[in-house]
């Protein structure tokens, strides 16, 4: 396991008397492309919210590249290379598309180069992402679709070596959906960072991932490949329902 | 580019003003350093919280203990040392309790800047009258009415410039973006405590050195007069009204304030207060970005 870029192990987070997370482990190799999927309120942005530093977990222990970040503050974590991207987009309104991306650059990304050259500035990460022609606009201004994308080059600015995507295809046409899928899995072939995406849409999620993970109730009910969780009777159980049982025979 | 013309600009401003003792009356003389005054604290209010939005009014309370270290080193050091151990002495006590309270936002933390005032005051006064067995001091030999108006211009100067300056820098960046989304910036890597604290230190040192500058034009120092959280207030309201996240907004509104406040004071001096007050009620609700918003609003419909 000495190989993880991220090791989290055992996180548990408590809020009062409220278990959001129980006891969770996970480890991700560098240039993995890993799905999380788990019903509402299973705890996956909480987990996110734990990896990222922004709150610190009642108990276990996050190691990303060999060094013990737990109970770290979050400028830390992106100090080591750890990028996320938030539900509700939380760009900096006032600035332009292009000072956003500009802004993780001289932050976190300082500490580190891309290992391809396309991504080491705000216009090539923002044509990357087809935005270039909105690079000027203020950020506040773009639609909630455009938004989350610019999280995603706000969080590539960021110079990351883990990739957190927080339902970065929400609320996306079925198209845009694959399209930003491919997207994803081209930030993770040509970049070689390991991304850890979370979405609703299990369907293209799963098509895409080489492995994936399943929270229900704060717990890690499953992890491994996607056809094998997808048969998974605990996962079918607890996230798809007796619902997503006949949706599954039938598809 | 723009940071180099913004300094000249400054440079030029402060030669200009330089030659003002030998030009003009005491009278005018006194306004205009009242002005100087302003601004300077005005400016090195919104270093910190123009960006980041926080409300800080513990101005009263550096410019209070610049003005004491004045009052009690005085006598011992230049005149120009101790405006800027004033100087210091302010930064180094923003920099412990920055340490303590700036994780605090909003009401909470403006309500604990303002009892720091309170804090300083009262332990002055405590230590004063039980261990020097005083109330008051008396400053026995000031320095000259031109020694004083060039210090403070030079201290002025020098907190626009360092404005200017952090403005352009990673500084100002990441507290633009603490003032955008505190969360959010740490998770891009900015040490958002550390900036905190040395942008409250940083605008410390300009109040506490104002507050040394100034301590000698009243030949009698007391907490209650030093102390005056008006001092504090009328900074935040000067900053705000000219917009404190502009650079310039603060320095056009500490010139619009010092004039508008002795005009009246000269023609309606019953009701000074009262008009000043509905001025400003008008001005905050109508002009929310404070009087560099009319420039820009100006520019854009000439555009």
């Amino acid at each position: 396991m000495s190989e993880a870029l991220l090791s989290a192990r055992a996180v548990s987070v408590r809020f009062g008397g409220l278990v959001a997370l129980d006891g969770v482990d996970l480890d991700v190799r560098a240039g993995e492309l890993l799905g999380m999927i788990g019903p509402n309120g299973a705890g996956k942005t909480t987990f996110f919210h734990a990896l990222s530093g922004v709150l610190v977990p009642t108990a276990g222990r996050l190691v990303v590249a060999g060094e013990d970040l737990t109970r770290r503050p979050p400028h830390v974590f992106a100090a080591h290379g750890v990028a996320r991207t938030f539900q509700t987009p939380r760009v900096f309104r006032d600035m332009s598309a292009a000072e956003n991306v500009r802004f993780a650059l001289e932050f976190a990304g300082r500490m580190r180069r891309h290992a391809h050259d396309a991504f080491d500035d705000a216009a090539a990460i923002l044509g990357f992402l087809g935005l270039a022609w909105v690079a000027s606009l203020p950020a506040g201004a773009l639609t909630p679709a455009r938004q989350r994308l610019l999280e995603i080059g706000v969080a590539l600015g960021a110079r990351p070596r883990i990739l957190l995507l927080d339902e970065v295809a929400a609320g996306l046409t079925q198209p845009e959906l694959e399209a930003c899928a491919q997207l994803i899995r081209r930030v993770r072939d040509e970049l070689g960072v390991a991304v850890i995406w979370i979405e609703h849409a299990v369907r293209v999620l799963m098509n895409h991932v080489e492995r994936v993970a399943v929270l229900h109730q704060g717990r890690k009910i499953a992890d491994g490949d996607p056809r094998a969780v997808a048969k998974d009777p605990a996962v079918i159980e607890a996230y798809l329902g007796e619902e997503g049982v006949a949706q599954r025979m039938a598809a | 580019m723009k940071t180099r013309d913004a300094l000249a600009a400054t440079l030029g401003c402060g030669l200009a003003l330089a030659l003002l003792p030998w030009l003009l009356s005491d009278f005018v003389l006194a306004l205009v350093l009242s002005c100087l005054m302003y601004a300077a604290l005005a400016v090195s209010w919104s270093m910190f919280c123009g960006p980041t939005n926080y409300l800080s009014l513990a101005t009263s309370a550096f410019f209070g203990i610049g003005a004491y270290v004045t009052a009690w080193g005085l006598e011992s050091m230049p005149y120009l040392a101790a405006v800027f151990a004033g100087g210091l002495t302010a930064a180094l006590f923003a920099a412990l309790v920055g340490a303590a309270v700036l994780h605090l936002r909003g009401a909470y933390f403006a309500v604990i800047t303002f009892g720091l005032g309170e804090l300083v005051l009262h332990a002055i006064t405590h230590f004063e009258k039980t261990y020097a067995h005083t109330v008051g001091r008396v400053i026995s030999d000031p320095p000259g009415g031109e020694a004083i108006y060039l210090t403070v211009l030079v201290v002025t100067l020098a907190a626009v410039a360092t404005a200017i300056l952090v403005r352009a820098s990673r500084l100002g960046l990441a507290l633009a973006g603490i003032g955008a989304d505190e969360e959010r910036a740490q998770t891009l890597g900015v040490d958002t405590r550390r900036a905190k604290i040395a942008a409250f230190t940083l605008s410390a040192f300009f109040a506490g050195a104002l507050g040394a500058a100034m301590a000698v034009r009243w030949t009698y120092i007391e907490p209650l007069s030093v102390f005056s959280p008006f001092i504090g207030f009328q900074t935040v309201l000067i900053a705000m009204v000219g917009g404190a996240h502009t650079l310039i907004g603060p320095i056009v509104s500490s010139i619009f304030f010092s004039l508008l406040t002795e005009f009246l004071r000269l023609r309606f001096p019953y009701v000074f207060l009262l008009v000043l007050g509905a001025l400003l009620i008008a001005l905050v609700l109508y002009l929310p970005g404070g009087l560099a918003s009319l420039f820009t609003r100006w520019r854009r419909i000439r555009v």
